[in-house]
């Protein structure tokens, strides 16, 4: 497995990820935006628009009948937050040429579909069809609500939405719901515009070989495209500790109640210092041999799931639980107690051996899953060393007992969300 | 050891062994990967709820106990599995489902060490009174957060209407109230029925030497008396019970579940029958059909849109899912082209846009070690080729699809439906 960087353009970059394993091939077209509550909404849309018609195939059959006939190729939409940028991802796999029980060039194809997707949409005027934005919209708008219903993303999502008031990382990937309303086929067609005039591009390829001629064709449609301003992709903000920690309690008609705990910590986003606070996630709370599973679940039998997670760009430290509203408390202080206990330095070798050996095999595996592997560089876009999994296992070596007990001395509680059940005893 | 190996037109190969105890082993080896895969599974789930060991007498057993037992299965008298699997660094974790229980493991390094840990704590039970006690309530805790579940409610309600004696209507951990009755010696006398090798397999997949891994089995595993096993019959009428239900939880968007119940005379399907089921679904309402293109402009359904057919042991019955402002409307529309393709027959063109894709689908399914290990453990329940898919995707005819419309009857359809509460 290698990587090969090159430069197609402004602000457009191309990753070869050279992987000879799978029967596929995976391109992916990433755009970052500034991360930016008045944009997430309308930028959030582009990517299912994009992908649900063109030009040349003007409704979405026509368009999933030319993906049947390509062997089942995948499209795929998404728009994720990546620290304080907006990470919109549109992406095709299809298998390889060899397949082809008729000979077809499967890859060329879906390259060429992908790019007129991108650079070719259905617009009239100016404008994206209403038809399609409504209908994206429409969907857009059930996602947004359907969240509600998985209780465990939804507190977790309203945590993050509470701890990051006035952070932009604190809107919703897809936006909120007045904002998705809001978008209409010009508002839409200017941030497709901005989209390929302005965003940080990276073009990337997994695959057994560079499909022939895809980054010439790349660069001849951005050099076309008059790009100014080109986002710069950075470090992200990291969360300002509390004196005080906020508490927030929502009501709902739940069997069980959601327990949702945010830590700021002293980490600089983005950055090596980063790798000991994903260490310290998992010793608190990662795999069974954590504080939090032998402790919370295991020895007091509070919860299914008691796990700690890191967003490292943020500096940001999260537990989530599900227990029952009597037992809110008990958790809550038991988990804090947990959490003295690593910043005392009372946690054994074996939990540290353990952890760093279980995040190391973990990363190893990553080549093989092409989408992992991809998403690894796609969300490591400031890494100009472009490291590698393995590489990255490697760092986790360097991390010492004290670096760990350094940065849970660093971790303040900063926001605690509760989901109660609506007929919970009072507090 | 008898073993045979399989290979097909795609390059990928693998190994089926069995082992003098009856135990099944399937390999598939993948030297360009850097991962493995391992799962040591036995054909125990839910739904055995009702059995008897060696002709003796049948027992009835509490609803959710093959679960508990998934739980406690990895304590041994010394500490646990989680804690040896934690000094290899391997990931660890085990499901139940209706008709099965698995144990799976996947790691970059110290496969051989990952796979004594798997070999040794499943043949090595250890359950007491007071352990037992404790996993009551951490399960009480996992199936309070499936009451809350929308996705998982709106699927066991439908079940509940559709199948009047069949266990597959239980949740899969069972309630509060069952899992209460479950003690150690039940443990044991379930773990003595069905975790016997000769109703259980090992499938690996990955980075790995096939003689190696064979050796290594053969080593580990204890060879017991066979034993046989009658599962509980169940008289399962033909019809369903209710054809809708309805329950209101905290969701912003009505979700919903619509099923056909399937009448079944013998207890398995032939897997010709679900690659044709599978083909006819995506023509009724895949992607790329009329049917689907208009529900999504019609603002009908949404992504979540999904469709199944779900069978096992007993059971079988196509499902479609998904959110929607009116999923009466949606079953009525999905009733309504079933009928139009039975007046005016397959589309030969689009058949040929969905067979392709599903050939596709089948390909891209091997770059998953995971996702081939769960291919296996299916031949497996099922003592049938992996490869066997790939075949029939190019065999089976226009006229083979057309003739699984048998499958929809709307006098055996259930519609299950989650409102908001407000």
């Amino acid at each position: 497995m290698s990587v090969k960087l090159t430069p197609i353009s402004n602000g457009v970059e191309g990753l070869f990820i050279s992987n000879d394993r799978f029967n596929t091939t995976l391109v992916s077209f990433n755009f970052y935006l500034p991360l930016d509550k008045q944009s997430v909404a309308v930028n959030g849309l582009l990517p299912f628009v994009l992908t649900t018609c063109s030009d040349k195939y003007k409704d979405f059959s026509k368009l999933n009948y030319k993906l049947s006939k390509l062997y089942g190729a995948h499209l795929d939409a998404s728009t994720e937050k990546n620290g304080d940028y907006q990470l919109l991802k549109i992406s095709a796999s299809v298998i390889a040429d060899r397949f082809a029980i008729d000979g077809e060039s499967l890859t060329a194809e879906a390259c060429d579909l992908l790019l007129s997707l991108i650079f070719e949409p259905k617009v009239e005027n100016g404008a994206f069809c209403e038809e399609d934005v409504e209908r994206e919209k429409r969907k857009a708008i059930e996602h947004i609500r359907g969240e509600i219903s998985e209780k465990r993303t939804f507190a977790r999502n309203r945590m993050i939405e509470e701890m990051f008031k006035d952070d932009a990382y604190g809107v919703s990937k897809c936006g909120s719901e007045e904002d998705v309303r809001a978008i209409n086929g010009e508002s839409l067609y200017k941030a497709w515009e901005n989209m390929l005039k302005t965003a940080f591009i990276r073009v990337q390829v997994v695959s057994s070989g560079m499909p022939a001629g895809l980054f010439d064709k790349v660069r001849e449609k951005f050099d076309a495209a008059a790009r100014e301003n080109v986002t710069v992709c950075g470090k992200s903000k990291h969360v300002i500790p509390r004196d005080t920690v906020n508490t927030v309690v929502d009501k709902m008609d739940v069997a069980q109640g959601k327990l949702v705990m945010g830590f700021s910590s002293e980490i600089e986003g983005d950055s090596e210092n980063t790798v000991p606070l994903m260490v310290l996630s998992d010793i608190f709370g990662g795999g069974p041999y954590s504080r939090l599973f032998t402790n919370v679940r295991e020895k007091m039998s509070l919860c299914y799931y008691c796990s700690a997670s890191s967003v490292r760009s943020k500096g940001l430290l999260m537990v989530d639980s599900g227990v029952e509203a009597e037992n809110f408390e008990k958790a809550q202080s038991e988990i804090l107690n947990q959490l003295d206990i690593i910043k005392k330095g009372e946690f054994s070798d074996f939990e540290f051996d353990s952890s760093i050996k279980s995040l190391k095999d973990s990363l190893k595996t990553y080549n093989d899953s092409q989408s992992a592997i991809d998403l690894w560089y796609a969300l490591r876009v400031i890494d100009k060393e472009l490291t590698s999994p393995e590489e990255f296992a490697e760092k986790l070596s360097s991390v010492t007992r004290e670096k760990v007990i350094d940065t849970a001395k660093g971790v303040k509680l900063h926001t605690v969300y509760k989901l109660m059940p609506i007929d919970a005893v009072k507090e | 050891m008898e073993r045979t190996k399989f290979e097909s037109s795609i390059g990928e190969s693998y190994v089926k062994a069995e082992l003098p105890s009856g135990l099944k082993i399937y390999i598939m080896e993948k030297p360009k990967y850097s991962s493995a895969y391992a799962v040591f599974g036995t054909k125990y789930g839910s739904i055995d709820t009702a059995f008897s060991k060696n002709g003796g007498e049948q027992i009835s057993v509490p609803a959710g106990i093959a679960h508990f037992l998934e739980h406690k299965l990895f304590e041994s008298e010394d500490g646990d599995a989680f804690t040896r699997y934690a000094k290899t660094g391997g990931y660890a974790n085990a499901f139940t489902s209706f008709d099965r229980t698995c144990y799976l493991f996947s790691c970059s390094d110290k496969f051989y060490e990952n796979l004594e840990i798997l070999l040794d704590f499943v043949q090595n039970p250890y359950f007491s009174e007071e352990t037992v006690k404790k996993e009551q309530g951490i399960i009480g805790q996992e199936i309070r957060m499936y009451d809350d579940s929308a996705a998982w409610r709106v699927m066991f309600n439908m079940l509940s209407c559709m199948y009047e004696n069949h266990p597959v209507k239980i949740d899969i951990a069972g309630t509060v109230e069952s899992i209460a009755e479950i003690n150690a010696d039940l443990l044991y006398e379930c773990y003595n029925t069905f975790y016997n090798p000769s109703n259980m397999f090992i499938c690996v997949v990955g980075n790995i030497d096939t003689e190696k891994v064979l050796k290594q089995i053969e080593a580990s595993i204890k060879e017991k008396p066979a034993v046989t096993i009658e599962r509980g019959e169940f008289f399962e009428p033909q019809t369903v019970d209710k054809h809708y239900i309805e329950q209101k939880l905290e969701v912003a968007i009505p979700m919903f579940c619509y099923g056909y119940k399937q009448k079944i005379a013998t207890p398995n399907r032939r897997l010709k029958s679900k690659v044709c089921a599978a083909l006819l679904l995506e023509l009724i309402c895949g992607e790329t059909s009329p049917l689907y293109a208009r529900l999504v402009r019609e603002g009908l359904i949404n992504d979540e849109f999904d469709t199944e057919y779900f069978t096992g042991h007993g059971y079988a019955a196509v499902i479609f899912s998904g959110e929607s402002q009116n999923p009466k409307r949606v079953a009525q529309e999905i009733e309504a082209e079933i009928e139009r393709i039975r007046v005016e027959g397959i589309d030969k063109k689009l058949l040929s846009a969905v067979r392709s894709a599903m050939y596709g689908e089948a390909i891209r399914r091997f770059d998953s070690v995971e996702g081939v290990a769960m291919q296996l453990i299916e031949c497996a329940m099922t003592d049938s080729d992996l490869f066997e898919e790939l075949k029939l995707l190019k065999s089976v005819t226009a006229e083979d699809v057309y003739k699984r419309l048998d499958l929809f009857d709307s006098e055996n359809s259930v519609l299950s439906v989650i409102n908001p509460k407000n």
